[in-house]
């Protein structure tokens, strides 16, 4: 399978490097200097994962995630240029998947994508946690029999802690199966995805019933 | 001791009231008592003059004893043939001479420790009428007088106190308002400010220290802003030569000698260079606060995923809850097994214990250990040329343990190395322990 990557970042110079870099590891990439660029490309072309720089001219990163994420569950990786926390979960709050910080190496961006684009797990049979009912095959999740829109993040999320049947995931274990991240758990891509997620699917947000936290330890399911 | 200037405004407000009321006080008294003891002697010399004319030239006991104002009276007629008296028993000798040779004249004497105002008043034939009476009463009425005075005083030096502490209070207050605005900025808080003052002589000071404070915030905005504007400055760069220079790497086949030497040089300096800004970066921004709040984070668990991501090293772990950012741990355990693999040869044993109501992670390895005079030296930024031979293949930021301690301070524990036997460094990284039920 080849994997289209839309870059996106106005420094022509890193579009170039990344674009080696990546192709290296057998993507097909293209180039978007620009926020208007990319959400034109992407009306008409299909591409498998964006990376969009949230320091862009004109429209800004965070409108561009955010445009994305209204039209669709296209994975997008957010690349920073700033480690400071603001920026990082502004770009996961907006819809982001997953966020690298430069200097971002092309096989660790690699490896991000693939994580991101790995198959939805086995077949398995749906799921059913109080309201929600969860089918993993068609990658459909319904509440109370209408049906939710998780991006494929959070339905991997949710289907994880599903599959638990209850028990404890530990942050590690959700870090580890969802995203691929072996260390260095930053524990605030998965803060802002539960917190995503639970507003898509508790039916009071602020008092979780589904997606219950146990604190030091993880999440779990509630029933 | 120097007093609080609260204590000294209540001080000096007791003390003036007690000043003012004193000196009221005492001429009062001074007024009050002259007045009165003017008045009963005079009231006594009217009726004694009275008396003198109605006892006559030589009167009998009986004749004066009618004349008695009181049990407490004493008449005495002194003639020239003995006295002759009534009421009372007086000694005469105890009268002033000065009186009973030359009168009429008044006179305050005791007579058994009770005072007594003698008036005396010449009769026909060269006798004196001495007429003495009690002043039991008026000297009651002065004692309850003196003793409202008294009270009156301390009362007032008291009042005093109170309205000095009031005062003192409410002039302190936009002071220890100043004061708690200013402690709040000391603790990073630049955004406090004093509320609008009504009073003209505060609203200056308000106005001041406000803008003072503006000043330092739009400061410390700016900083943070180059810092940031830097660090954005540095990674892009970095971006592009890290990526062009693992491109390059995966060509290295195709430039043989030379020019082969010289890429490896380049790529693995440029890989070095990018680490040491991401770690330059961090060590910057180690002082900033976008700390998630601090969570538990259970030590042994987190001791075992990070081990679980490279080479197998043996663990001795006792369960251990600790409170922190689970990022900055990650990175002490992460750094700590880096320097371990780069100059001990890797750990050879990682252990978590509980020591009297703290926990210590020891990160361990068989290398050459760490002299004594360095133990200190070894945490500080760039400190990787102080270990002789150690430079020459090192791919290290020389921020790695500088980091770490970096990380421990914020976590609220401390960092040292020691020996470990027969060979050897054993760093150790102590926190507060949260509970051991992990």
């Amino acid at each position: 399978m080849c994997v289209r990557v839309l870059l996106v970042d106005d420094d022509e110079r890193i579009r170039q490097a990344l674009c080696l870099a990546l192709s290296d590891e057998g993507f097909t990439v293209d180039e978007a200097g620009s926020g208007e660029v990319a959400l034109r490309r992407l009306e008409t072309e299909h591409f498998d994962v964006v990376l969009v720089d949230l320091t862009l001219p004109g429209l800004d990163g965070l409108d561009v995630v955010r445009t994305l994420r209204s039209r669709g569950d296209l994975p997008i990786i957010v690349v920073t240029a700033r480690a400071d926390a603001r920026d990082m979960i502004a770009g996961l709050e907006a819809g982001a998947d997953d966020y690298v910080t430069k200097p971002l190496m092309g096989d660790v961006l690699a490896a991000r994508v693939r994580a991101l684009l790995r198959r939805r797990g086995p077949g398995r049979e749906a799921v059913r946690v109080g309201e929600l009912e969860i089918r993993p095959q068609e990658g459909l999740v319904h509440r109370a029999g209408e049906r939710v829109h998780l991006t494929r993040t959070e339905f991997r999320l949710l289907l994880e802690l599903a599959g638990a049947g209850g028990r404890i995931v530990t942050r590690e274990q959700l870090l580890h199966k969802v995203w691929g991240y072996d260390y260095f758990g930053d524990t605030r891509l998965l803060d802002v995805h539960i917190r995503r997620l639970r507003r898509k699917v508790e039916a009071n947000p602020d008092d979780p019933a589904l997606v219950l936290t146990v604190r030091g330890a993880g999440y779990r399911m509630g029933s | 001791m120097r007093l609080t200037l609260r204590r000294r405004v209540t001080l000096s407000f007791s003390l003036g009231l007690l000043v003012v009321t004193s000196v009221l006080a005492f001429a009062t008294w001074n007024l009050a008592t002259g007045y009165l003891l003017r008045q009963r002697e005079a009231g006594a010399a009217r009726q004694a003059e009275l008396n003198a004319r109605l006892a006559g030239a030589s009167p009998s006991a009986a004749a004066l004893g009618d004349l008695l104002a009181g049990p407490d009276s004493a008449i005495l007629v002194l003639t020239p043939f003995g006295p002759v008296t009534a009421g009372r028993p007086v000694d005469p000798g105890l009268l002033p001479a000065e009186l009973l040779e030359h009168p009429p004249g008044t006179a305050t004497v005791t007579v058994d420790g009770t005072p007594m105002l003698v008036v005396a008043r010449p009769l026909p034939g060269g006798a004196v009428y001495v007429e003495l009476s009690g002043l039991q009463q008026l000297d009651g009425t002065f004692a309850f007088l003196g003793a409202m005075l008294v009270a009156g005083t301390i009362g007032s030096a008291l009042l005093g106190a109170a309205l000095g502490s009031w005062a003192s209070g409410r002039a302190l207050r936009p002071l220890a308002e100043l004061s708690s605005v200013a402690g709040r900025i000391a603790g990073g808080d630049l955004r406090a400010r004093l509320p609008a003052q009504d009073d003209p002589d505060l609203a200056a000071l308000a106005a001041k220290f406000n803008s003072t404070a503006q000043a330092l915030e739009q400061r410390a905005l700016r900083d943070a802003r180059f810092a940031s504007d830097v660090s954005h400055e540095l990674r892009s760069p970095l971006t592009t030569m890290v990526n062009a220079g693992a491109v390059l790497r995966r060509r290295r086949e195709h430039l043989p000698g030379t020019a082969g030497t010289a890429l490896e040089l380049l790529t693995s300096e440029v890989d070095r260079f990018a680490r040491m800004v991401v770690d330059l970066l961090e060590i910057s921004r180690a002082d900033q606060t976008d700390d998630p709040p601090p969570e538990e984070i259970a030590l042994d668990a987190l001791v075992r995923n990070v081990v679980a991501t490279r080479e197998p090293v043996p663990l001795d772990l006792e369960p251990a809850v600790v409170i922190g950012d689970r990022r900055r741990l990650d990175r002490v355990l992460t750094n700590l097994l880096d320097n371990a693999d780069r100059h001990a040869g890797g750990a050879v044993l990682v252990r978590v214990r509980e020591c009297g109501g703290r926990v210590r992670l020891a990160v361990e390895d068989a290398g050459p250990g760490v002299p004594e005079d360095l133990r200190e030296q070894v945490f500080e930024r760039f400190a990787r040329g102080v270990m002789a031979g150690s430079r020459g293949d090192d791919t290290g930021s020389g921020l790695g343990l500088a980091l770490v301690r970096e990380h421990v301070h914020r976590l609220g524990g401390r960092v040292w190395v020691e020996d470990r036997l027969p060979a050897g460094a054993r760093f150790v990284v102590e926190m507060v322990l949260r509970s051991s039920d992990g």
